[in-house]
């Protein structure tokens, strides 16, 4: 019987909690939140039981983090020392970078702590992969985004583009000048969106680790329309990812670019729910492509082919770009 | 006369530098024309 934790009720953990009811062999769903009504709702819609928010419920097989990277570190921490596999949604380069950190603790304690389960990094990670498999050698990575789920998602999007951007040079994240925004072809109905380089390129570096450079570019993210009384309304927009990579095919120069489109909340919820399942043993169409124990980014665990696979079947659906490269 | 032969030595050397950048370079453009096309099964394997 597995039973698993989902931590958040938010635009990611609503998808995901609906994503995992629906995953075979999963017959317990134990939901918790800050906001304990939130996670009772959302309990009560997916025939789960809520749980006090903060500590680890006895017997919990393993856990799905739907929340921003600040309070998610310590949750993974607890849960890594219980022995508890965890995939983590939060796409902030503060949350990214203090879960990585936990790669020693997660070593020590023989356990598998997923990080970046979202749309970007997240799918841009396993879109890399996939593109760099395509290839003799990749050495070159470029994703954009655009788009964010909730509005903590939002608030950390603008945070990050406010930022130094940080690339990945010649072995290692450096932080670079701020250059001025830049035009990227995303799939229709998106299009054209002018993007700036931001911070979080660890995630694709593990994904693609002969990579000698590496950026991460990100649109920004309009205000939630407000209404005249009441709360924001939800932001329903569409989000998309590209991931452009470059290596050698056959002693010749070459590029493959993937494009995924889907709501943001249904994207990074869909891959948070399949990446969950997968360590918790569940999914054996899905492999994994490094199953060690430790704290690594999504593209760095999951064999691209298959877990893109189960993504479409769930109706998020990469495409890829057929073009003609200009010499 | 000795400007002359100045100038033309550093003209010489932006010749050179920029056919060793130009023969170089690795900076390719990526592809622009064409369309997407999603991912289905032969593409999973």
């Amino acid at each position: 019987m597995t039973t698993a934790l989902l931590v958040g009720a938010g635009a990611v953990g609503v998808r995901a909690g609906r994503q995992l009811v629906d995953t075979p062999g999963l017959e317990r769903l134990l939901v918790a939140d800050r906001h304990a009504e939130r996670a009772a709702e959302l309990a009560e819609a997916l025939g789960g039981s809520a749980v006090p928010y903060g500590p680890l419920p006895a017997g919990t097989d393993v856990v799905a983090l739907a929340i921003p990277g600040d309070p998610a570190v310590p949750y993974a921490h607890r849960a890594a020392v219980a022995h508890v596999p965890v995939a983590a949604v939060s796409d902030d380069p503060t949350g990214l970078t203090g879960l990585l950190a936990l790669d020693p603790l997660a070593r020590d304690h023989g356990v598998l702590v997923v990080v970046g389960c979202a749309l970007a990094p997240g799918l841009s990670d396993v879109l890399a992969r996939h593109a760099a498999d395509a290839l003799d050698a990749a050495d070159e990575v470029h994703v954009a985004r655009v788009g964010a789920a909730g509005e903590a998602c939002a608030a950390a999007v603008r945070r990050a583009r406010r930022e130094r951007p940080v690339e990945w040079r010649d072995g290692r994240p450096r932080t670079a000048r701020r250059l001025g925004p830049e035009l990227v072809w995303f799939p229709d109905p998106v299009g054209a969106r002018e993007c700036i380089s931001v911070a979080g390129v660890e995630t694709i570096h593990q994904a693609v680790p002969t990579v000698t450079r590496a950026t991460l570019r990100a649109a920004d993210v309009p205000p939630p329309r407000r209404r005249l009384l009441g709360p924001p309304r939800p932001r329903d927009d569409w989000g998309a990812a590209r991931v452009e990579v470059w290596g050698w095919r056959a002693s010749a120069r070459d590029a493959v670019v993937y494009g995924v489109i889907e709501r943001p909340g249904v994207a990074a919820g869909t891959v948070l729910a399949v990446a969950t399942a997968k360590i918790a043993g569940l999914l054996p169409a899905v492999q994994l492509r490094t199953p060690a124990p430790g704290a690594r980014a999504l593209g760095a665990v999951v064999e691209p082919a298959p877990f893109l696979a189960e993504l479409a079947r769930r109706g998020v659906k990469a495409a890829a770009f057929e073009g003609v490269t200009v010499p | 006369m000795r400007n002359a032969r100045r100038i033309a030595l550093v003209v010489l050397c932006a010749l050179l530098a920029g056919i060793v950048v130009r023969l170089r370079g690795k900076g390719s453009v990526p592809p622009t024309n064409g369309g997407w096309r999603e991912l289905e099964g032969p593409d999973f394997r």
